[in-house]
């Protein structure tokens, strides 16, 4: 089908949605927004600023300082405003992952595009966060921008938009050194045929340098915003130190809520550096398609960060569209796909039941986020045995595949 | 005989030094048959130091100067001396005062649960938060209540609702106010004890004598307070006051005589010797029924009938009845008139455990416009969206009515979300204010040991800013405290306590949580790592075909 048309279909459905009156049963939901990227609490942070109240000074408000800004001046919040802008976010994520599709396979279009826009836009796991109005749309859109420049080699834009994501997002920063890599090599893939990635130390440390420059800049406007450092604390510091026990379908919260006190330091400690080990192991053993190992890094950032909600695994799902070379290879899709299911109907049934309806306790809900870390982790183990699977091919006769 | 004498001699000679040392103690009880056959009683026991100042903060390094008291008590002394308190007000109550049917209490701190406030001087040597929590714990065991829980969760410095009652003196620095409120704790005899120690005949003479436990905790409404206050030109003084609230008509088949013997189970047999004045006060109901009061060795001033204890025979029992009366007719509901200015609902609805709305509705019942001013001092157990606050007047938004005087957000595990506003009460009519509330999530160590129950929250404080009604008021006790006349803040209205009702984690399996949760992510890393350390080979399982 013509992209030209479809797309263009795609996102008028999606602002059909936006205005319907589905944000406000949504707004307040825990898996659809984490307390990092709620709405009510954006915008009650734009509101205090705006009354001279400092929104960092209570424990409500984590959002980062550019979101404040832009909000409370440029774009004031409200139901036309927001339901625009977010679908508009959605748009240009679907835009650049095809995009990047487009890239990795040197064509300037293929028959693929109305599908991968499809996958994008359609997928519930990221069309619910947008109709609650969660800012982890806005995140998505920034690491999908970044990625897309990243393949189109466009240095600066690229750290741009890495370092605006990190700034919204600290847990992100998993994502610095493959988007590096990335910009030093090209998203063609090269699964089938693996080959050492060859590149000077100095052109990765003058990468890193861009992106610690628009870093320092961000930071810098972000304290111009705020007159003081206490959003540090309230934004970053919320990733590592969890204040929030807030119910998500991720695996921190519960384990934090019932964590002994004398070792929630060494827990959050071990499950921050948790994050981080995955980081150098991916990019090297895919440093031949460093466009894998990102899409690996984000099955892993949905799997364990902080302060997930469905958009995180969702972004992992759409972006298994960018690798159709792989499909044959995936090693339980179908055990993976009813995990899903399965999980995708527990978790808002449990969440129901334990805290709305009283007649469930919270175990439910943890043992259906557990269900939902299963099976976001076999979608990353299976994403993983298909990148390298594809390597060795079809098995010649009287022949059996062993790991060494 | 001659040990009769020597007695008198002895309280004679203490007589005459407390004159010297000039420390008086008054003693008086109030009592305010209630529209609904209620009988609210108030014991107050005024302590006057006479020429006597707060200490000031910035001597607190020094060695303080000796304490010697005949009547003021020495065990409240040492505190506000230790930690330089200007004033101080504490008060345990328990049950729900009803302001449309008992009218406005005489003594105003009637939330429910302990409230403790002070006013300290500042002083570099040691701060004020510093001070207010030893205060905290000494009183904590002074009066064995839990008040070292009212720590700085629950600490605020509401300046627009807690005036001063008395004088602040003038030393240079300022004075900040702290505030806390435990509405979960209850008054009972193991306070009272304490409580009596304080006064100078104990319960064993005087007015005190009827403060009889087994009735004073039986009755419907009931709370002690102990006031400091420092007044120029006089003194400190200590006001230990016991309010209560009783119903004669559950106690005197159906009809609402009362009686001293019937209300507390005591007759007054002797005077306290060292009360400068003891008196027993009885409000004369409006209302055009006939009333008969015995002993009839008693003066009428200005709406209350006077006993004094120390010239009346003894056993005294005072007794009031209503001879014309069979049996006390309940008002129906629609003919009650409120007799305060203002009525208060608030409740917190919704039924999830995650987020609620908090609501408020204020009726003025007065023809003209009144303003108040509103005060939540909420602990971080419920946080407010303040954005989404509405005011509804009649159906409609009105957004004008209210001023937001400060703002400060809660901080969980730091400190609670401090709110003062001034509303506006347009005549006769009723304002709705609502806003967005959500409970957060707490960690399993933090929940109470009876979780389920809930949590109880602090009242909201409305004062409605009127020109002062003296009527009820106790005329001895309306001194209005001086240097505040611009915002002279009559009388507080407290909301009953909400119960907030938050989501539990499982107590009973955190090990199981810990174990689960690891080997999920031990079983994720060890096969991610297991792909990704090792290689794909092939082997030949089958022989060559030849």
């Amino acid at each position: 089908m013509d992209f030209g048309l479809v797309y263009p279909a795609l996102v008028a459905g999606r602002l059909l949605l936006a205005f319907a009156p589905l944000p406000d049963a949504l707004k307040h939901d825990h898996q659809l927004s984490s307390p990092l990227t709620s709405y009510p609490r954006l915008q009650e942070g734009v509101y205090l600023f705006q009354h001279g109240i400092d929104p960092y000074s209570g424990g409500l408000f984590r959002h980062s300082p550019l979101l404040l800004s832009l909000f409370s001046t440029a774009l004031p919040l409200n139901k036309f405003t927001s339901a625009c802008l977010w679908t508009a976010c959605d748009a240009i994520s679907a835009w650049a992952l095809v995009k990047i599709w487009r890239a990795r396979q040197r064509v300037s279009q293929s028959s693929r595009d109305s599908l991968i826009a499809a996958i994008y836009l359609l997928n519930p796991y990221l069309l619910l966060p947008t109709l609650a109005l969660s800012t982890s749309t806005i995140e998505n859109m920034l690491f999908l921008l970044s990625l897309m420049f990243a393949s189109q080699g466009q240095s600066s834009p690229s750290l741009l938009a890495l370092a605006l994501l990190v700034q919204l997002s600290l847990p992100s920063a998993i994502f610095i050194v493959p988007m590096i890599l990335l910009l030093l090599s090209d998203p063609v893939s090269r699964l089938a045929s693996p080959r050492e990635f060859n590149t000077y130390l100095s052109s990765i440390l003058a990468k890193l340098g861009t992106f610690l420059g628009f870093s320092f800049a961000l930071t810098s406007l972000s304290v111009l915003v705020c007159g003081n450092w206490t959003w540090v604390e309230q934004t970053w510091g919320a990733a590592v130190m969890l204040p929030d026990l807030t119910p998500n379908p991720g695996l921190w919260w519960y384990f934090f809520t019932e964590m002994f006190d004398h070792f929630r330091p060494f827990f959050l400690m071990v499950f921050s550096a948790h994050l981080l080990i995955y980081v150098l192991p991916v990019c090297l053993k895919f440093q031949h398609d460093i466009l894998y190992a990102t899409y690996i890094l984000a099955g892993v950032y949905a799997t364990f960060k902080p302060y997930p909600t469905l958009s995180d695994p969702g972004l992992f799902i759409s972006l298994i569209s960018l690798f159709p070379e792989t499909y044959q290879y995936l090693r339980y899709p179908i055990v993976t796909t009813l995990l899903h299911l399965h999980s995708a109907l527990l978790l808002p049934l449990f969440h129901h039941l334990w805290l709305s309806q009283g007649t469930g306790n919270a175990n439910f809900f943890y043992a259906s986020t557990l269900v939902f870390g299963v099976s976001n982790g076999a979608a990353l183990l299976d994403a993983i045995w298909a990148g390298l699977r594809i390597a060795v091919g079809n098995l010649p006769e009287g022949y059996e595949l062993i790991q060494k | 005989m001659f040990w009769r004498n020597n007695i008198l001699a002895v309280l004679l000679l203490c007589c005459t030094w407390c004159l010297a040392t000039s420390e008086e103690f008054h003693e008086a009880l109030t009592f305010r048959p209630l529209q609904d056959g209620r009988l609210a009683t108030r014991f107050t026991f005024t302590t006057l130091l006479r020429g006597a100042y707060p200490r000031d903060p910035s001597t607190l390094q020094e060695e303080d100067e000796s304490q010697h008291y005949a009547i003021f008590p020495l065990a409240l002394g040492q505190v506000l001396r230790e930690y330089a308190v200007t004033e101080l007000h504490l008060t345990l109550n328990a049950g729900k005062w009803d302001y449309d049917h008992w009218g406005y209490p005489d003594e105003p701190g009637v939330g429910t649960g302990a409230e403790l406030w002070a006013w300290m001087g500042e002083s570099a040597a040691r701060s004020v938060d510093e001070r207010w929590k030893g205060l905290r714990n000494a009183l904590s065991g002074q009066f064995c209540a839990s008040l070292g829980s009212l720590d700085e969760q629950r600490t605020t410095s509401p300046e627009l609702t807690f005036r001063p009652e008395g004088s602040l003196p003038q030393w240079g620095t300022t004075h900040q106010l702290r505030h806390g409120t435990l509405p979960s704790e209850h008054v009972c005899t193991e306070n009272l004890t304490p409580f009596l120690k304080l006064l100078p005949c104990k319960s064993l003479t005087g007015i005190a004598s009827l403060l009889n436990p087994h009735r004073l905790f039986d009755a419907d409404w009931h709370g002690l307070g102990v006031h400091v206050r420092y007044l120029e030109n006089e003194g400190i003084e200590v006001r230990l006051s016991f309010q209560s609230v009783f119903d004669p008509v559950r106690y005197s088949n159906g009809r609402r005589d009362w009686s001293l013997r019937s209300v507390f189970d005591r007759v007054i047999d002797r005077s306290c010797p060292i009360a400068h004045s003891s008196e027993i006060r009885v409000a004369i109901p409006k209302e055009e029924t006939a009333v008969a009061i015995t002993p009839d060795s008693y003066t009428t001033h200005a709406g209350f009938v006077y006993f004094n204890v120390s010239n009346a025979s003894k056993p005294l029992d005072i007794s009031m009845s209503w001879p014309d009366e069979q049996k006390f007719e309940y008002a129906t509901v629609s003919s009650a008139v409120p007799l305060t200015h203002v009525s208060v609902r608030r409740t917190l609805k919704g039924s999830s455990q995650s987020r609620g709305r908090l609501s408020v509705s204020i009726t003025n019942h007065m023809p003209i416009t009144i303003q108040t001013s509103y005060l939540e001092s909420m602990p971080w157990l419920l946080q407010f969206y303040l954005h989404s606050l509405q005011i509804y007047s009649n159906g409609v938004s009105r957004d004008d009515l209210i001023s937001i005087v400060s703002y400060i957000p809660s901080v969980p595990h730091v400190r609670p979300t401090l709110f003062q506003a001034i509303l506006t009460l347009p005549p006769k009519s009723t304002l709705h204010l609502s806003m967005d509330v959500i409970k957060p999530f707490l960690r399993y160590t933090e929940h109470p040991p009876d979780a389920q129950r809930g949590w109880d929250l602090p009242p909201a404080v409305l004062v409605p800013l009127l020109h002062s009604n003296s009527s009820t008021l106790d005329p001895g006790l309306s001194n209005p405290p001086s240097g505040f006349e611009q915002l002279r803040l009559p009388r507080r209205m407290y909301t009953p306590v909400l119960l907030v009702d938050l989501a539990t984690p499982d107590f009973s399996m955190p090990y199981n949580v810990i174990i689960m949760s690891c080997t999920l992510i031990a079983l994720i890393f060890g096969m991610v790592f297991n792909l990704l350390t090792r290689k794909f080979t092939l082997i030949r399982v089958s022989p060559e075909p030849k």
